[in-house]
């Protein structure tokens, strides 16, 4: 990935980390979808927005 | 990254074989129009990348690296047209060989293939701005500040963040409306609730008030608080469970109906007339409309591209990141459009909304006539509710709102003409009935309260869980956009920083305070630049086209050093500076030296004596300077060189061509005499348009290095050094012996006539001259280092020597 990007997505994932209204579950999604390098879909930013805190129950 | 070691192209675009070494050295190839400069150039591009830009972008369509990479003779035999590159990978410091076939060209053979050769190559091949011409140097300063911003986003890799970013947002549009319904449906069932228990407020007290009052009816034990376990209707079994037959629930059902539909929801009107406005804007301007219209297709076509065929029309891009940007420089020319659908878009939602409660109070008031038994309105009021919830989801696309425009005009809900007559017939109707006994109120009341207390809980858990994520969703945008915008400010202020050295550096001499000013706003760059202190102008305004072609460069290497930093270690420069002037040549070759010395560029030019510039100012070297001197379809680039034309020049001769074989060998003293005349410090005739014949070089030459050998036999004698006295006195006999086979003097009679009189020379008349040209030529090299004798210091020469020192004479005479 390239340099900017990679400095855009951990500044972005450690101010996400230090915000309440996103728990740990949300945070270790978002952290796939942005550091894959492969494009993230609406559905998927859409489906970690509604984790619930703790998990989904499997 | 990389560096350049060596070269070999077979069949490649118009070079049918050659091999260069590039020694990791800055690298210059000179050579006219159709010499195959920019072969070389997109040979080593495709061997990195797989791609070859000339054959890309703008004016290109139909050409494809299968058909026109490989050289027009060689198109039916794609296996033959091969580049392998020798590298030297800096991140390791370890070579590694690629070799990449116009046959396969995702799939170059790698050697060796260690994971980090793998990766590393992985990452230049990811990366064809590597490449500039002057083509490209276009697309930074005379192009539309949108199109830069997309031009300059592009060479960084940004285009990848703008997806994100537009993909996040449209994540958390999605959210903030479910979270919108989620809130409504949620006022709804609380709305439900309040109208059956008959209160004003939804509080615990006022509500367990109600419900008590029944209880005790039914002799059942009062409530004391209300838990999110707590059940209404407990203590009533299932047979006293009645559904529905509430009188005055199904009295307050159908009043809430009838004044819900009697007094328009103002703010769902409100949306409903900006939905018109919008689509009476859209209708009376075509264009407008259209890009509107097309603009969900390209969304979806963006969505869906994963491969490098568009999944709209199947059309073959490069690369999946080409049919991307493809698709967003569609997107982004039509802001108008994109502004209309967020309009439409969100009035659509509102109404919407309101639709959804509208039906959700129809079939409430269904329920109520169904369990009263009053069956008449049923089939009318499924139809409307039916109608309502079918308008609701057309509202979810733009094409649904617009298609809805007449009925958005002339009253959403659409109430069934006879509606309001016929439900004041059922209400008297209810009305008429006798009053239910305490007790069948009581149980009733206590179900239905149950019913839609648990309903009512259901949408708050659903509001709360939306409510999260539209929160979570919002702060993920926010912080997103944040970071960026403020990554891409520094970006693009370091960009402006460097930029503005660089052409300082390259200008100094007349705009030694120039300054640059790089204005990011959504979606474009602007790119302004200090005119004289008169002021920030586009560079188009009032700069020359040669300066333009100097900031291209300067803004190119800004932009790489920006993406790279220290990784950027090899650039291809495709004849970039052809419209700047030889003083500002200078100045640029410093500006590489010293604000890139670690970095090797392959530079292509067409001028001579731009070439030579380049190697006067150490640029490059002997070594690393290429001249072509002319191309054919047969043959490729004809290489300037001192080894390889004797073969040339033989090979010529064995098939008869005196007129080839003498026309190399002109061409080749002329190369030779150019490079010994500036080594020599030879004095030659100024021309002022630079174009030096063979008969202005080389007799001077000749001249100059009879009288160094005279100046070295002197000097060696004052100095009582005889032996050196000896060498110094046969050198300067073997090399009159050598110019006299060669008649030069004879022939500088008529200097028009005696180099072309050769080609009318037969085979056997013409070998004793290149016999004789090529032996002269030796006496001006050393048989150890091979490299030509030069005179040092140029300006007041004391040696005449060779690179390796074997060859030493003394030119100062000793002082007496």
């Amino acid at each position: 990935m390239a340099t900017l990007q990679q400095k855009i997505a951990d500044s972005f994932l450690t101010k996400l980390a230090r915000a309440p209204e996103v728990h740990s579950e949300m945070l270790t999604e978002l952290k796939e979808l942005v550091l894959s390098g492969k494009k993230p879909k609406v559905e998927d930013f859409v489906r970690v927005f509604n984790l619930p805190a703790g998990g989904e129950i499997k | 990254m990389i560096k350049l070691e060596s070269v070999h192209i077979e069949e490649m675009r118009g070079i049918r074989k050659l091999d260069t070494d590039f020694h990791k050295l800055t690298f210059a190839i000179c050579g006219p129009n159709g010499s195959g400069k920019s072969g070389v150039i997109d040979a080593i591009e495709f061997g990195l990348t797989g791609q070859i830009g000339r054959l890309m972008g703008a004016g290109t369509k139909g050409l494809t690296i299968g058909e026109h990479a490989p050289h027009v003779d060689m198109v039916k035999f794609p296996d033959a047209a091969l580049v392998r590159l020798g590298l030297y990978l800096t991140d390791i410091k370890q070579s590694a060989t690629l070799t990449r076939k116009v046959k396969a060209p995702s799939k170059p053979t790698i050697e060796p293939a260690t994971e980090d050769v793998l990766r590393i190559l992985s990452e230049v091949a990811e990366h064809p701005e590597i490449t500039l011409s002057r083509r490209e140097i276009l697309r930074f300063i005379l192009v539309e500040p949108s199109a830069r911003a997309e031009e300059i986003q592009s060479i960084l890799k940004l285009d990848q963040i703008g997806q994100t970013r537009s993909t996040l947002g449209s994540a958390n549009n999605k959210i903030q409306t479910a979270y919108r319904n989620a809130e409504a449906a949620s006022t709804t069932a609380k709305e439900a609730l309040q109208r059956h228990a008959q209160i004003t407020s939804l509080r615990a007290d006022e509500l367990l008030e109600a419900v008590n009052k029944r209880r005790q009816t039914l002799q059942l034990e009062a409530l004391d608080t209300l838990t999110p376990d707590t059940q209404l209707d407990s203590g009533l079994d299932a047979e006293k469970r009645l559904n529905g037959a509430n009188k005055k629930t199904s009295l307050k059902d159908l009043e809430s109906l009838l004044l819900e539909t009697q007094t328009p929801d103002e703010l769902a009107a409100a949306e409903a007339s900006k939905a018109v406005s919008i689509i009476e804007q859209l209708q009376s301007n075509p264009a407008l409309f259209a890009a509107l219209q097309r603009l969900s297709f390209l969304e979806r076509g963006l969505e869906l591209a994963d491969t490098p065929q568009c999944p709209l029309c199947d059309s073959s891009f490069d690369s999946v990141e080409a049919l991307a940007a493809h698709l967003r420089a569609k997107l982004e020319k039509s802001k108008d459009a994109q502004r209309a659908q967020r309009t439409l878009s969100e009035s659509g939602a509102a109404v919407g909304r309101a639709a959804v409660k509208l039906a959700t109070l129809v079939n409430t008031a269904l329920a109520s006539c169904d369990a009263q038994g009053e069956l008449a309105l049923i089939p009318s009021f499924n139809i409307w509710r039916d109608d309502l919830e079918s308008f609701r989801a057309s509202l979810s696309s733009v094409d649904g709102i617009v298609a809805a425009c007449t009925r958005l005009s002339q009253g959403w809900p659409s109430i069934p003409p006879t509606f309001h007559a016929e439900l004041k017939a059922v209400t008297a109707k209810i009305h008429a009935k006798p009053d239910q006994t305490a007790l069948f109120e009581a149980q009733t009341f206590l179900t239905i309260a149950q019913e839609r207390l648990t309903a009512y809980r259901e949408a708050m858990r659903r509001q709360k869980v939306a409510k999260a994520a539209a929160d979570a969703a919002k702060v993920s945008y926010d912080t997103y956009c944040a970071v960026t915008d403020e990554e891409l400010n520094n970006l693009y202020d370091e960009v402006q920083e460097d930029f503005s050295r660089f052409y300082r550096i390259v200008n100094g001499d007349d705009e030694g305070g120039f300054t640059a000013k790089l204005t990011p706003t959504e979606g474009k760059l602007g790119f302004d630049v200090n005119f004289y202190d008169r002021g920030l102008f586009p560079p188009a305004a009032y700069h020359s086209e040669g300066h333009q072609d100097g900031m291209g460069v300067c803004l190119y290497l800004a932009l790489m050093k920006r993406l790279f930093g220290e990784r950027f270690t090899f650039a291809l420069l495709d004849d970039v500076v052809m419209s700047v002037d030889v003083d500002h040549r200078h100045a640029f070759c410093k500006l590489l030296k010293t604000e890139f010395p670690d970095t090797q560029f392959v530079i292509t030019t067409h001028d001579r004596l731009w070439a030579e510039q380049m190697k006067a100012a150490g640029l490059v070297q002997g070594k690393s300077l290429l001249f072509f001197h002319s191309w054919s379809v047969d043959t490729g680039p004809m290489v300037e060189s001192n080894t390889e034309i004797w073969d040339e020049i033989e090979g010529a001769l064995e098939k008869g061509k005196v007129e080839v074989a003498s026309a190399a060998l002109r061409r080749h003293l002329e190369y030779v005499s150019r490079g010994l005349a500036n080594d020599l410090a030879a004095p030659i005739p100024f021309r002022a348009d630079g174009n030096y014949e063979l008969g202005d070089l080389l007799p001077n030459v000749l001249g100059k290095f009879k009288k160094l050998l005279g100046e070295a036999a002197n000097a060696a004698q004052s100095w009582g050094n005889a032996a050196q006295h000896q060498a110094v006195l046969a050198r300067r006999d073997e090399f009159a012996v050598r110019m006299a086979a060669t008649k030069v003097e004879e022939w500088a009679v008529n200097k028009a006539v005696h180099f072309n009189a050769w080609a009318n020379f037969g085979k056997k008349d013409f070998q004793p001259v290149v016999a004789a040209y090529k032996e002269l030529l030796e006496s001006f090299r050393c048989k150890g280092c091979d490299t030509w004798l030069h005179i040092t210091p140029r300006n007041n020469p004391e040696v005449l020597r060779c690179v390796c020192g074997a060859v030493s004479l003394t030119l100062r005479t000793k002082a007496k």
